[in-house]
Parts: C-alpha cells; sequence; structure tokens
C-alpha cells in the first residue's frame, strides 16, 4: 500500500467524476425522496420518517414481501454461487471440450433477464408448457409450477440459476487464472488428492474473487424485479411478491415515490449489511 | 510447467458431469431455436407431448429471421446496441481500471468514502434512480443521443470493485521495485499492473458489453428517435397484451443473443492458466 | 455579416425542430405502423414524424417519466383510454374541445368520447375500441355431442348455461386425472376489463360515481357474487384452467382445441386465423339469469402533451392518424376494432361477418365503458392482484375487501 492522495486521488478522479454525476446524484435524490411525500400533482413535502413507518407498522404487504425477498436471496445466493463454482472448478483447465462447454453454460446469460423470463414462463406452463411435457415423458405427474403458492418462488429460483449460474462462473474463471501454477506443482509433487489441492489451495486463494462475487451476487438478487414482473405479478396470492416489485408498483403505478424510495432504500441497508458479512467471512476485508 | 494429467476415468466422469450440466441449460434454448427454426404456427404443437421434434424442427425455414431483419430492421437495431457496448467498453475499461488501481494500492484520504459510493452504486435499482437521470441527462442536453446511452453507464461501481480485487493480487513489492527504478505511477500501471490483469480486463469488458447489450428501460427514456432503438427494445416489443409473435419474439431474441455469445467464444481463450499471474504471488 | 449568419442559423433551427414532431406510440409491429407515418409525412412535405415505439411491457412506466420530467415533450402520445382521467387530472393532456366540433367528435362512438373525456372536458381522441364474446369451438361440442350456442344476441347465454356447457366439456381423455380439453378459457385472467361486465350485469355498481371510494361498490352483495362465481370455474366446478395470464397463450389453448371456450375479446376473429385448423362459433357475452347484458369496451386514445410547442402540428397529427383513412389502413394492418362507424361502413366485405355485426351492434347498445377515475391505474392493478387471487382460490369476499381497503387509500390522494 502506497500512502499517497495525489497518486491515489489521480487515479480514481475520473471514475469519481462519472460516479458522482450518474449515480450518486440520483440516488442521493431517490434517498431523499424517501422522506417526502408527493400530491398527484406533482406537489412534494418533507415527511420525516412517516413513509418508513407506515412501512414497518402499517403497510399490508411490506413484511410479507420482506420475508419472501429474505427467503428467496438466502435460497438463491448461495446456490448460484455453489453452482458457478463447481462449474469454473471443472472447466479450468483447458481440454479439448473445455471451450464448448464454457459457452454452453454461457448461452442463457446472453438473453436479457426480460426475455428469459418470457421463455420460462412459457417453458413452464402450468399445463402444456415443455417442462411438463418432459415430466409426463417420465411418467411424472405434471406441475402447476408458477401456478401455486408454493412452487412459485422455487421457479424463480430455478429460473435465475438458469440464467446467472454462467454468469458468476466467468468471474470464477477470471480468478482462478490468478493461482500460480507453481503451487499446484508443489502440490503434485507431495502427492495431493485434487480434493485437497481444491481445499487447500483453489479456494483459499480464490478469497478475492469469492467476496466479489458474493456481494455482487446479494446484490443482484436483492435486486430481482424482471421475473415477477414479466411472470407472476407477485402471485400466486402473493407468493412471488419481493420487495422490488412492490417498489415499482409504487413508484410507476401509484405514483407514491416516498414509499417506493423508502423500499429501495430498505434494500440498500439489507444488501449493505449482508455486504458488511460477507466481507468479514471471506477475510477479504473492506481493508487490506 | 507440464502437469500431471488426470486419469481418464476421471476425466470421463468430468465429461458426463458437464454433459449433464449442459444439458439443463441448453435444451429450453435448442427449444427456443427449433421454434424459430420452424414456419410460425402454434406455440406448444412440439412442446408437449415431448418428441425428437421438440428440439430438431423437421422443416427448417429462415423465413422469421428474414422477416426481422428485412421488415423490422433488426440489423440497425443489433448495431445501435454494438456501437453503445463497445463505446461505454472503451471508456469504461480505463476509468474503473484506474479506480481499481487507486484503491487497491494506494492509502489516500477519503479512499473508503470512494469505496463505499463504489459499492451502493450497484446495490440501487435502476428503477428508482431513473426519473433523477433522466433529468439531468436532459440538463445535460444530452437526450436523445448516444451519449445518453454511452456516459451514465460508464462509470461501473462493479467493475471497479473487481479491478480493485484483482490489483490487490499483484504483489506491492514488484511496484515498489519499478518506483526505485524511477517508473512513474502512470507507466506502472500501463506496463505492469494492466499486462497482469488480462483475465480481470477480459471479465470487465463482458462484464459492461452484457449491462449495456440487455439494457432496456433506460434506452426508452434517454432517447426517443427509431435511429436510436437497441436490441433489447426490438426484441421485446414483439410481445404485448394484445398479442405475441413467438416466431419474431424467438428469432430476434436468438439473433441478439449471438454477439454476447460469440464475443465470449473468444474473449475465454485468456482464462486460462498460465497467461498471468504466473508465480506473482508471494 | 457573421450577425446575420448567426440568425439565419437560429432561423433554421427554429424551423427544423418545429417540422418534427415527437410521437410516443405503442410498441405495434414496425411493418404496420411506418406506413401511416410515411403516408403522413408524404402528405405533408417537410415535417418528419419521430415516432418512438414503446413495447407495452415498458409503455406506462415510459409515459410517466416522460411526462414528470417535463419539457413539452413527447407532443403526441399513445393513450390507454382508461388513463385519461390519471393524465388530464395531473394537467398531462391537452383540453381539446376548441379544436374538435361537436359534429367531428360525432364521428366516434359515443362510448369511446366518455372515455376520452374527464369533467365534461374531451382530452383523448379514440384509435380503437374493444368488445368482447364467447368463441367456442365447434368441433369439440359436436364430438361430445353437446348442441352448438346459437349465434345470435337473441339467445344470449346465462352464465349458469355457460357453466354448465363448461362441465360437460372439460374432459380428460388420457385419464390421468387432469383436464386434457377445459371448459373454458378466460382471455386475461385478472383484468378487470373483462370481469367487470360479470357484476355489472347483476346490477353492481364497480366503482361511486365520484371514482373516488371503491369499499361498497366491489364489496357489494352483487359484486362479491359474481366474483364468486368466477372462483367456482376455477376452485370448485374446476372448468377454467389456472395461470393462464396471457392473451396470445389463452387464445393458443383455444386455437389448438385444449379448451372449448375462449371469453375474450373481438381481435381474437382475425389473431385465430392464425390456428386453421379450428372451425369456431361466436356466441354474446354472457349474462347473470335476470341480469341485464353488458359488454367490455375501451381500447387505445392518442393525447397531445399540454406542454407541446407544436400544438398545431400536434393537432393535425392526430387528426391524420385516428381519422376515417388512416383507421382504415389500421385496422387492414392490426385488427384491432375502429373507433369510428364510419370505417365499419367503409369496409363492409369484412364487417358484414355476422361476428363482427354481433360486436357492433353490443358496442352500440350493451358496452359499459371502465370507470372513470384519476386513479385507475391504481385501482385497476389492486383489482387485478385480488382477482388473481380469487382465481387461485381466495376468498372472493376477503380478497375484495382487502383490495378495497387498498384502492380508497390510494384514491384518497384525488380527494
Amino acid at each position: 500500500m502506497f500512502r499517497s492522495n495525489r497518486a491515489g486521488w489521480f487515479f480514481i478522479l475520473p471514475a469519481f467524476v462519472f460516479l458522482g454525476l450518474f449515480k450518486i446524484v440520483p440516488i442521493g435524490v431517490s434517498v431523499l425522496e424517501s422522506l417526502r411525500q408527493t400530491t398527484y400533482t406533482g406537489r412534494s413535502y418533507f415527511v420525516g420518517f412517516e413513509n418508513y413507518t407506515y412501512l414497518f407498522f402499517e403497510d399490508p404487504t411490506f413484511w410479507n414481501s420482506f420475508w419472501i425477498t429474505l427467503i428467496y436471496s438466502l435460497v438463491v445466493n448461495p446456490l448460484i454461487i455453489l453452482i458457478a463454482l463447481v462449474m469454473a472448478l471443472l472447466l479450468n483447465e483447458n481440454r479439448f471440450f473445455t471451450k464448448f462447454f464454457r459457452t454452453v453454460f454461457f448461452l442463457p446469460t446472453a438473453i436479457s433477464f426480460a426475455v428469459v423470463s418470457v421463455i420460462w414462463s412459457v417453458v413452464l406452463d402450468p399445463h402444456y408448457g415443455l417442462a411438463n411435457g418432459f415430466l409426463t415423458l417420465f411418467g411424472l405427474p405434471a406441475q402447476p409450477f408458477f401456478a401455486s403458492t408454493a412452487q412459485a418462488l422455487w421457479c424463480l429460483v430455478f429460473l435465475n440459476v438458469w440464467r446467472s449460474a454462467g454468469y458468476w462462473m466467468m468471474y470464477f474463471l477470471a480468478g482462478l487464472q490468478n493461482i500460480p501454477e507453481s503451487l499446484y506443482q508443489a502440490a503434485d509433487i507431495d502427492g495431493a488428492s485434487a480434493w485437497t489441492k481444491t481445499r487447500k489451495i483453489t479456494l483459499p486463494l480464490l478469497s478475492r474473487t469469492f467476496a466479489f462475487v458474493l456481494v455482487a451476487n446479494t446484490a443482484f438478487n436483492f435486486l430481482t424485479f424482471a421475473p415477477v414482473y414479466i411472470i407472476t405479478k407477485g402471485g400466486p396470492r402473493g407468493s412471488t411478491n419481493l420487495l422490488m416489485y412492490e417498489s415499482y408498483k409504487s413508484a410507476f403505478v401509484n405514483l407514491d415515490m416516498g414509499r417506493a424510495s423508502a423500499i429501495t432504500t430498505i434494500l440498500l441497508g439489507i444488501i449493505l449489511i449482508f455486504s458488511l458479512f460477507e466481507f468479514k467471512w471471506t477475510k477479504a476485508g473492506f481493508e487490506y | 510447467m507440464m502437469r500431471r494429467y488426470k486419469k481418464p476415468l476421471v476425466l470421463a466422469a468430468e465429461f458426463v458431469l458437464l454433459t449433464a450440466i449442459s444439458l439443463f441449460f441448453i435444451l429450453p434454448i435448442l427449444w427456443i431455436v427449433a421454434s424459430a427454426l420452424r414456419p410460425s404456427g402454434p406455440l406448444y404443437t412440439y412442446a408437449n407431448p415431448l418428441t425428437l421434434q421438440t428440439f430438431f424442427p423437421t422443416t427448417v425455414t429462415f423465413d422469421n429471421f428474414v422477416h426481422i431483419f428485412k421488415n423490422l430492421h433488426f440489423g440497425r437495431a443489433l448495431l445501435n446496441s454494438l456501437l453503445v457496448a463497445v463505446a461505454t467498453i472503451a471508456i469504461s475499461v480505463l476509468i474503473c481500471s484506474m479506480a481499481g488501481f487507486g484503491l487497491a494500492k494506494f492509502a489516500f484520504r477519503g479512499k473508503n468514502l470512494f469505496f463505499f459510493i463504489v459499492l451502493i452504486t450497484f446495490m440501487v435499482p435502476f428503477e428508482s434512480i431513473v426519473i433523477p437521470l433522466f433529468v439531468l441527462v436532459k440538463r445535460l442536453n444530452i437526450d436523445n443521443t448516444y451519449f445518453a446511452l454511452i456516459l451514465p453507464a460508464a462509470g461501473n461501481g462493479l467493475a471497479i470493485f473487481l479491478f480493485r480485487q484483482f490489483f490487490s493480487e499483484v504483489p506491492t513489492e514488484i511496484l515498489e521495485a519499478a518506483r526505485i527504478d524511477g517508473a512513474s505511477w502512470i507507466r506502472i500501471f500501463r506496463k505492469i499492473i494492466l499486462p497482469l490483469s488480462i483475465p480481470a480486463i477480459v471479465t470487465v469488458i463482458v462484464m459492461v458489453f452484457m449491462f449495456q447489450w440487455n439494457s432496456l428501460f433506460w434506452p426508452l427514456i434517454a432517447t426517443h428517435s427509431s435511429r436510436f432503438e437497441v436490441v433489447q427494445v426490438a426484441i421485446t416489443a414483439h410481445r404485448s397484451t394484445e398479442d405475441t409473435s413467438w416466431a419474431n419474439l424467438f428469432s430476434s431474441a436468438i439473433a441478439g443473443s449471438l454477439p454476447p455469445v460469440i464475443l465470449f467464444f473468444f474473449l475465454q481463450k485468456y482464462f486460462v492458466r498460465g497467461i498471468s499471474g504466473t508465480g506473482l504471488k508471494g | 455579416m457573421r450577425k446575420a449568419f448567426l440568425l439565419g442559423l437560429f432561423l433554421l433551427a427554429t424551423l427544423l425542430s418545429a417540422a418534427t414532431l415527437e410521437v410516443l406510440w405503442m410498441g405495434w409491429p414496425k411493418d404496420q405502423v411506418m406506413p401511416l407515418i410515411e403516408e403522413f409525412q408524404k402528405q405533408n412535405p417537410g415535417v418528419e414524424i419521430d415516432i418512438q415505439l414503446v413495447p407495452f411491457g415498458q409503455l406506462f412506466q415510459t409515459i410517466e417519466v416522460r411526462l414528470s420530467s417535463g419539457g413539452g415533450t413527447p407532443d403526441v402520445y399513445i393513450v390507454d383510454g382508461p388513463n385519461t382521467a390519471s393524465y388530464a387530472a395531473r394537467g398531462y393532456l391537452l383540453p381539446l374541445d376548441d379544436f374538435f366540433s361537436t359534429q367531428e367528435k360525432a364521428a366516434w362512438f359515443p362510448s369511446s368520447i366518455v372515455a376520452g373525456s374527464y369533467r365534461g372536458k374531451f382530452y383523448s381522441v379514440p384509435y380503437g375500441t374493444s368488445s368482447a364474446g364467447l368463441f367456442f369451438n365447434k368441433e369439440i361440442f359436436e364430438k361430445y355431442g353437446v348442441p352448438l350456442p346459437e349465434e345470435s344476441l337473441d339467445a344470449r347465454m346465462t352464465w349458469d348455461e355457460v357453466a354448465e356447457l363448461a362441465k360437460r366439456l372439460t374432459i380428460d381423455t388420457d385419464n390421468d386425472g387432469r383436464p386434457d380439453i377445459w371448459g373454458i378459457v378466460i382471455e386475461q385472467i385478472d383484468r378487470p376489463y373483462l370481469l367487470f361486465p360479470l357484476a355489472q350485469s347483476l346490477g353492481a355498481q364497480v366503482l361511486s360515481p365520484d371514482g373516488l371510494t371503491a369499499t361498497g361498490y366491489i364489496t357489494s352483495e352483487k359484486f362479491v357474487e359474481a366474483a364468486t362465481f368466477y372462483w367456482k370455474l376455477f376452485n370448485e366446478w374446476k372448468v377454467a384452467p389456472q395461470g393462464v395470464n396471457d392473451s396470445a397463450i389463452a387464445r393458443e389453448y383455444f386455437g389448438t382445441g385444449k379448451a372449448a371456450m375462449l371469453l375474450g375479446n373481438e381481435w381474437n376473429i382475425v389473431r385465430l386465423l392464425k390456428y386453421p385448423e379450428i372451425r369456431f362459433g361466436l356466441s354474446p357475452f354472457p349474462i347473470f339469469p335476470g341480469g341485464t347484458a353488458v359488454t367490455p369496451t375501451g381500447s387505445w386514445h392518442v393525447g397531445i402533451n399540454s406542454k407541446t410547442k407544436k400544438q398545431e402540428l400536434a393537432l393535425k397529427f392526430v387528426k391524420y392518424i385516428t381519422g376515417k383513412e388512416a383507421v382504415i389502413q389500421w385496422y387492414l394492418a392490426n385488427g384491432v376494432a375502429p373507433a369510428r362507424p364510419d370505417v365499419y361502413e367503409a369496409l363492409p366485405e369484412i364487417f358484414m361477418h355476422p361476428m363482427w355485426q354481433m360486436f357492433l351492434q353490443e358496442m352500440k347498445t350493451t358496452a359499459v365503458t371502465r370507470p372513470l377515475t384519476p386513479g385507475y391505474s391504481q385501482y385497476e392493478l389492486i383489482l387485478r392482484e385480488a382477482f388473481n387471487s380469487i382465481h387461485y382460490g381466495a376468498p372472493p369476499k376477503q380478497a375484495l375487501e382487502d383490495a378495497a381497503k387498498k384502492i380508497d387509500r390510494e384514491l384518497s390522494k384525488y380527494k
């Protein structure tokens, strides 16, 4: 670490300008908006924390959405990361099939979330979709998928894993390239098994990439919106009503920017808290 | 450099496992591709019950693709998205790698605040900043230009975060040695840091490309002339409350996903051990 | 010299900008929309229509963001009929009474003019309208020996009769315990548009006359009775498939013989042509026994931004695009029902078809516009969620009472 205000600021300045202007200013406006309420004519006035207290103590849907969002994230995060990591480990070495499989795993990521949602809504059609075609082929009973309060949220998880695992695999692949070959050679001489090498060399030296994927993936998943908007509209019976969808409805349908911003600010808080733990856990601290 | 090769049995087991995983990813896509290559007709005819035809159409036609390119000008949308993505990548890789270097290797006033800013930029949903951002873009007088699509995406917190993680792996001693030899920071950044971080750069290129390629809502707000239409807008337009044109939707979704796949296919050769990072880690 | 040059440049710039009209339009296929735009540009040399086709899923958000940021553009924008009141109440729409004479307005169906008005002023010009009815698959009826419904307004079926038919025609052909043919499929399963007429046919009002209170209206005995019938279709008799919330998918079910009846919009006449293998008939929108006949109506309108700097050109364009000639072309391209009777007269070879005649008659006699309220989109979304829950098995009365509370809270800000 080099102690230099001048050099440090020189390198971060361009990014600082861009982020400050196009991200921090609008985010600031949005957070301040959560302390205000707007009449339908567009006049807005300061209300302090009223939007928050309403959400916490009176709003009939907030807590339901809060728990659903939490459960969804707690399941989908580790699942995606585990699958992405396994895929990256399997495809790290250059063999004749490596390129092919990497590209196949990456395919779903090349389709936007909106289009992926449309595709899966028809693949998982409760009566005639491709997925039910598979089930009946193997003699299994057809499933309602998104049309069932018990299954809809897990279908969202499934959809997200399908779409995102290949994406996060890419980051692990990049991170794996930073691990020096010499360590594996040394381990080979000691006769270490593949599992030992993975556990003792790969995973510890992947911690910084791991921290990155963990934090970024957490943020992405807490902000899941497109499949809810396109497929379930929060249903059936509120079972997929993620917080982002609640916020969206407030912002663009109910014209209630205060509530919308309060929800996204709460989400920001939750994501930050999770990130803090994730940084701690991976020991890839905030400060090295 | 040579490593002991794995036993053929292990290799075969890995191959089988990978094939199984890839079926999970590719089957829905195969169905979409087959549907796009069929003359347009009912959606579920070949999906249920499942037959070989589900994935391999007996009559193949490219009419759906010809239609979207010839009559719906899908090529224009592809070019727009390509232009926007490439321009954003050019700016993004430069400024984000610089910032990542600043965060990874320097101690300076305001550093923690800056890192905090970097983190929260990708923790706030775009939907909640779209209105203030649009007001800002209008005030800067760049609405309805390519700049409106490129500049707001150029500063990418996720990319900075990634660069920071990767640059932290470069041993500080090398940089110290270069300093003693009289190298400037810019020179160190260009000649040591960047060449050692090819996988990170490649990853950020793909990341920024995907971000711009998949953007839908912002292009609709920031630009309104049809000459700026981007690829996701062109794809999504095939679905509405009155009707969905599955043939157009699927064929444009496939055509629209080719550029990122091709990009990834060619760039992934940099995800090979030994190209960088060799023995640098202390 | 330099001054003159700059002045000239300035004049040129204003001239150029004055000749460009920004239009925000629904994301219909380009090959359907653009010929109409090109025709206008041909008729008006020097005018450029800068049109943006916004996909339906992003349309309303885009309109909200663009209008709320001010600035007078888009000059002209597409308006979903029931949103007229919302945009008008917030001052986003130019009142059009001064520009459309009573005689001109008579070109449209009266119900469409009502839908385009708010508090006595005319704000959005009708671009299309709609109706709905009960389509049925003749082959399925014949195959299972069920007499075909009569295709006549005089033989309007009751919902009880429809339910009986649906029960007989919900068939498990392969004995796996799940229907392979459904009795009835509802196009847009949770859209109040299609479901209001059930309650209205029983005499229920769906919102207070001032458009600001839902409690006591959607919670009324009649409304709950209609919703309970709807609940039974999916949950007690199980004659309609749950979870089909997409128009194209519902049509797919009907068009491929997986549903015997389709409660859906008039556009199915055209769109069902994609399924040439089925023969279908049309029975009028059902009523409850002893109830009055009510059919849904309404569709897209066109509005002018109240802050536009190009009012004259905007008006010219709006009059063109909603005019007889353009609407004829639009119908031929897209197939949505025109809101102008003169278009029906101009295309007798199409509209003399008995199905169209039935819809036309419904539009003229039984059509009821959706409620006029500045909070329509809030009202609709909450009610949609309630209908969605009901079709998934939520107790109708409870779901509607919860919805009414939420709606009243949202609507209170307009008081």
